[in-house]
């Protein structure tokens, strides 16, 4: 089962980067970010596929074993998935592409993080129930965001609305993430 | 020494199997999934506010409502109560570790097992959420234990997530301790004596007696039993002639298991087979109601009189398993030629499970031929001194290996009879030779 979710996530990055890459843009900027998403991506796969830190001494291994187990831990340790998301995000950001080529790519990356979530605490997908009201409203909010900017706007009052909400609700999920 | 277990026991530290109801301090922390949803959140959020795309926002709005939610209060304690299906295990017994988690409320528990040495969990590698037998708030991991000793379990982590897995609390509890015993070697024949004290057992001796085993005829004396009298014998004789049967006897074993020289692949080094070995000719001993006792050779000498059951066999494992934990204390030096004779009975069988890489049983096991006692011994040698390739270490190599054939010549120049065994393989293969027939040992 774990494997399984494991290979999900590896698609739903692969989707991710190569959504928010096409069409190629020439430019040492999108170069980076494509290279920093790949690398993300590719590292964060490989920390699903590690598991947890078996506790293991490295006392008696030898110096191969020793950098297997040293690399191992530095995929583990870094945030792979949330630098994948905010390299794959700027990426698209540099493209001007239609509203419903970003809404999809923000439901891929809402299930990439899922499967992420499912295989890194080998979860099975049943513990996701309780939430699907919530996703599902979600993605019907990302469902009109989407459709709200692809009718032609007339004046920018609607855009500077827009902005002034989204920068509530960032200070408002900067908030939540304080108390824990 | 002779060995008191239950004095050992409660010197030993830690009691296996202890399973009381622990309470665990759960720490807090926000999940790595609410993490990337902060992550996914914050980053479409600001771009939708740097470049004015609204579909931005709607990127971050299912994160933004996940997040948002109430979440439920936080249990700061749990009681972990973990109970192995069993204290006494063999290697490599499948047996279950059953975890019973109260005081998370409503918050789903998830178990992960962080073994210690030589302790392997089963296939399921720890209980999870959505598994069966978690939401009552118990869980059945399975583990075996794949070498002899007391061993800890290991340390058990309890993850709580609450109903939206945004906070998690982690708690550890260490786990109980177990005693495992090795695993006996399969062993269907034994070797039995040609001369054997004149005690009830189930050998055929060359005495005639009350046995089942025929032996011949004789004629009948007065006294005799008639319901033993071979009639077409007395037909063709024109005397009376009486069957004579072979008296049974049982014989004493004692089994000497050399945990001197624990050298080569943890698990499988002469240590392990010789306790191996010795378990497996000590259950098929005492199967035939022989009276085995064992005798464990370390730098000190730790001994079990012989005796018959399945209460000397646990004697016998109890033995192996303090042994085997203990550190032998370098200044008691062993003396198997001290023994008393309740240890080591005249006219016993001594099996010798070893190496022979110590001298000093080397020795000891010729002082025991000398003074006439039956020694046969079970070569569990199945390593050679490591190093490298070069023509040095060859030849040392070499030097080793023909000093091991020389005593082990010399043994067998004394009458001393020497099977080799890998330990894979049953003990009635290399002793095939000597169960076929009776042993005979010249004084």
């Amino acid at each position: 089962m774990t494997a399984r979710i494991i290979g999900a996530a590896g698609l739903l990055a692969a989707a991710c980067v190569v959504w928010s890459a096409l069409p190629l843009r020439h430019g040492a900027l999108a170069a980076v970010l494509l290279a920093v998403a790949i690398a993300c991506a590719l590292l964060s796969l490989a920390r699903l596929a590690l598991g947890p830190t078996s506790g293991e001494g490295a006392a008696y291994l030898n110096v191969a074993q020793r950098s297997a187990l040293n690399l191992a831990d530095l995929a583990r340790q870094w945030p792979w998935a949330e630098g994948m998301v905010v390299a794959v995000l700027v990426l698209e950001a540099l493209h001007r592409s239609p509203p419903w080529h970003t809404g999809l790519l923000g439901a891929a990356l809402l299930a990439y993080l899922f499967a992420s979530h499912l295989a890194e605490s080998r979860a099975r997908p049943a513990v996701l129930r309780p939430q699907a009201p919530l996703i599902a409203a979600g993605l019907g909010l990302l469902a009109l965001a989407a459709g709200a900017a692809a009718l032609p706007s007339g004046t920018g009052s609607a855009a500077e609305v827009l902005a002034l909400v989204a920068a509530v609700a960032a200070i408002a999920v900067a908030g939540l993430a304080i108390p824990v | 020494m002779p060995v008191d277990t239950a004095r050992d026991r409660a010197a030993a530290s830690g009691v296996p199997g202890t399973s009381q109801a622990r309470q665990a301090r759960l720490a807090w922390s926000l999940s790595a999934h609410a993490q990337r949803l902060i992550t996914l959140a914050l980053a479409g959020l600001v771009i939708a506010v740097i470049t004015r795309r609204p579909e931005f926002a709607g990127v971050a709005a299912p994160a933004v409502l996940l997040l948002a939610v109430r979440r439920p209060a936080r249990p700061a304690r749990i009681a972990v109560t973990a109970s192995p299906s069993a204290v006494k295990l063999t290697e490599s017994e499948q047996a279950e570790l059953t975890v019973t988690v109260t005081g998370q409320g409503d918050h789903s528990v998830d178990l992960l097992l962080h073994p210690r040495y030589a302790v392997v969990p089963g296939t399921a590698g720890g209980q999870r959420d959505g598994e069966p037998g978690l939401s009552a708030g118990t869980s059945g991991l399975p583990f075996q234990v794949t070498r002899t000793g007391r061993r800890s379990l290991g340390v058990l982590e309890v993850t709580l997530w609450d109903r939206w897995r945004l906070t998690e609390g982690h708690a550890t509890v260490e786990l109980p301790i177990v005693d495992c015993y090795p695993m006996p070697a399969a062993q269907q024949q034994r070797v039995v004596l040609s001369r054997l004290p004149s005690r009830l057992g189930e050998h055929p001796s060359r005495s005639s007696g009350e046995g089942l085993e025929f032996t011949g005829v004789r004629e009948f004396v007065p006294g005799d039993r008639q319901r033993r009298i071979n009639w077409p014998a007395t037909t063709r004789r024109g005397r009376l002639q009486l069957n004579t049967f072979a008296a049974e006897r049982t014989q004493n074993v004692v089994i000497i298991a050399d945990a001197s020289s624990d050298v080569g692949e943890p698990g499988s080094t002469p240590a392990d087979l010789g306790f191996r070995g010795a378990a497996g000719a000590a259950r098929a001993y005492l199967a035939v109601r022989d009276r085995v006792g064992l005798i464990v050779y370390q730098r000190s000498v730790r001994w079990v009189a012989p005796g018959l059951g399945p209460r000397q066999y646990y004697r016998i494992m109890d033995l192996m398993l303090l042994e085997h934990a203990r550190v032998a204390d370098p200044r008691r030096d062993a003396a198997l030629t001290r023994l008393p004779r309740a240890a080591l009975p005249p006219g016993s069988l001594i099996l010798v499970f070893s190496p022979l890489l110590d001298r000093r049983l080397v020795e000891t096991v010729r002082d025991l031929r000398e003074r006439g006692f039956s020694v046969l011994i079970i070569d569990v040698l199945n390593a050679e001194p490591a190093g490298s390739n070069d023509s040095v270490s060859g030849l040392a190599r070499r030097v080793w290996r023909m000093e091991q054939d020389a005593i082990r010549f010399s043994l067998r120049e004394l009458g001393i009879p020497l099977v080799r065994w890998d330990g894979r393989q049953s003990l009635d293969e290399p002793l095939a030779p000597y169960t076929r027939r009776v042993m005979v040992m010249r004084r």
